[in-house]
């Protein structure tokens, strides 16, 4: 009796955990995307319905999650197709053992550390009752931020305790306030607006923190898609497509990008020709990520280029 | 006794059966080890995070946290308590008090406390004095009411001071509502505390639970996250299965 009531319980369980998984049996090209500038080229793609034309009999669904750390784990779970995320959030995945590696490159862009207080002039001057806001620990700003702790103090983690995880617009707000955040982490538009304010500067960048040019967000895909050649050629000729568009049509792009961002025109202008706003399918940097995060364990093995970008 | 010793053998039954069915669930492979890590993973993740130390210190962290903020939470609502069981005007404002904020959830109120606290150990202190206090309150009140009216008219016939008479009449009368309310205000606090750390990642030093929690979490380690769960399991059934049950004896005994 004991014996048949486990069986039952069992397949239920089963049941249960095997709807979970269920994919959908039509054509369906799930994308995900986080919010900021650095994701202008997907917008477009939105926009100009670039992958509805080259894959007609797909449906595309565009999915924008607040953090890396999501979008890994509806990549997991097998809800999303193709993520948009920071290099250091893709490695700590592969990391841990997903089947994925990097389609394309999609943008490099400025980012940086900014404070208001003008006592803290280097990241030596933080005092423990600081705070720091950045997305996450693990993502890119964080690592960065860790790359610049190595190099001045040889230790990745020393400014650790002081990390409050934020999402951008909420900590422009703190920061803004003059409250208990001191410094953010930040990119554009965030990056920016911030640094327009007379109160606040810059201590670090993110390339100084780097020591050279690196793609700031890439598209990732797993093996499934990857064997599925006709939408990953798509996307990744899609991509392309977005990316020539916003060179060669720079005024139309930005008209574009003006209205679904609901930014002004001149002040989008302004961000999107600012010293290091560079959209390309070009991947570079991921070597020194990482180096870095091996040497600092923040991942157990160690990565050659093919196993990390797909051809 | 022997109840007692039924239960717990009872529960490791119950234990080692699901332990086996996760051990089967994870043998099948249905799922990827990064969403259904095995058993062993999970004890090697808590075994070397407790070896490290730090998520000892998170630990403690989270419990000084909880502790501060039922001692505050149970002062406060004492007093509250007892001036509304003197004053029916008080009673009557603390009535609305209670039936305004006591629905509003912890985590409701966090973007309010962030803009007036700001972030950090008192906004979490904060959040979880607001979840524990109106529980409380309601708890008490209901303990002091139910007294019999007998022994309080006695004591005001001989002319005693309101520190005797809460001190020596309504507190030790009340004392099995007031447990109820404790326990109710420690369920309450622990979900805060969890819950805010989780969402916000406010944290002090080091953080507490929660922060580690959410660090497994951003860091991708499954084995970790339910190292962190375990962990949590684990301190809610000794405080509610050992510290309440030893509370509960002690009181029974000493009335």
């Amino acid at each position: 009796m004991k014996g048949f009531k486990a069986v039952i319980i069992i397949s239920f369980m089963m049941l249960i955990f095997s709807s979970c998984t269920k994919k959908n049996g039509e054509e369906t090209l799930f994308i995900a995307e986080q919010y900021g500038l650095a994701y202008a080229p997907l917008q477009i793609m939105k926009e100009k319905q670039i992958l509805e034309a080259l894959l007609p009999n797909t449906k595309i669904e565009w999915v924008t999650l607040s953090n890396t750390t999501s979008i890994r784990e509806a990549m997991l779970s097998e809800n999303v197709d193709v993520g948009f995320m920071g290099i250091p959030p893709f490695i700590i995945g592969l990391d841990n053992g997903m089947d994925w590696k990097i389609m394309s490159g999609l943008s490099k862009n400025p980012s940086g550390l900014v404070t208001y207080d003008k006592n803290i002039k280097t990241l030596a001057d933080f005092t423990s009752a600081d705070k720091i806001a950045l997305p996450q620990p693990g993502s890119i700003q964080h690592i960065l931020l860790a790359m610049a702790c190595e190099k001045q103090f040889g230790e990745a983690d020393r400014l650790d305790h002081l990390l409050v995880a934020m999402k951008h617009p909420d900590a422009y707000q703190s920061l803004e306030s003059q409250s208990t955040i001191k410094a953010h982490f930040a990119s554009p538009p965030y990056l920016f607006d911030e640094l327009n304010n007379a109160d606040n500067h810059l201590i670090l960048s993110g390339e100084e923190a780097f020591g050279e040019d690196f793609t700031f967000i890439v598209g990732v895909c797993g093996r499934e898609f990857y064997n599925n050649k006709k939408q990953y050629e798509a996307v990744n000729e899609g991509l392309k497509q977005a990316i020539t568009y916003m060179k060669q049509n720079e005024a139309e792009a930005i008209a574009l990008l003006s209205t679904s961002y609901s930014i002004d025109e001149l002040l989008l202008k302004e961000y999107l020709t600012q010293e290091g706003m560079i959209y390309s399918q070009e991947v570079e940097g991921l070597e020194r990520f990482v180096d870095f995060m091996l040497r600092n364990e923040y991942i157990k093995n160690d990565y050659q280029l093919d196993d990390l970008i797909w051809e | 006794m022997s109840g007692l010793r039924n239960k717990y053998i009872q529960r490791s039954i119950s234990v080692i059966i699901l332990i086996f069915l996760w051990e089967i669930l994870y043998k099948l492979q249905m799922f990827p080890v990064q969403l259904f890590p095995s058993t062993t993973q999970i004890i090697k993740a808590l075994v070397e995070d407790l070896m490290a130390g730090k998520l000892l210190v998170q630990i403690g962290h989270s419990l000084l946290l909880i502790i501060v903020a039922l001692v505050m939470g149970f002062i406060i609502a004492l007093f509250l308590s007892y001036v509304g069981y003197l004053s029916k005007s008080i009673s009557v404002l603390l009535d609305t008090l209670i039936a305004i904020l006591d629905p509003l959830p912890g985590v409701a109120i966090l973007p309010l406390v962030i803009l007036w606290i700001g972030i950090g150990e008192k906004a979490i202190l904060f959040i979880m004095l607001h979840s524990i206090i109106w529980p409380m309150v309601i708890s008490i009140q209901t303990g002091m009411n139910n007294i019999d009216k007998v022994y309080i008219e006695s004591a005001k016939t001989n002319s005693i001071t309101h520190w005797q008479l809460f001190w020596c009449i309504l507190f030790p009368l009340s004392l099995p509502q007031i447990m109820a309310g404790l326990k109710i205000g420690w369920s309450r606090s622990w979900r805060a505390l969890i819950s805010t750390e989780m969402i916000f990642g406010a944290i002090g030093s080091l953080g507490g639970i929660g922060w580690y929690l959410f660090e497994k979490r951003t860091f991708m380690n499954t084995p970790g996250m339910f190292a962190g769960l375990i962990v949590i399991i684990i301190i809610s059934i000794f405080i509610e299965d050992v510290a309440f049950v030893k509370m509960d004896a002690w009181i029974k005994e000493k009335l």
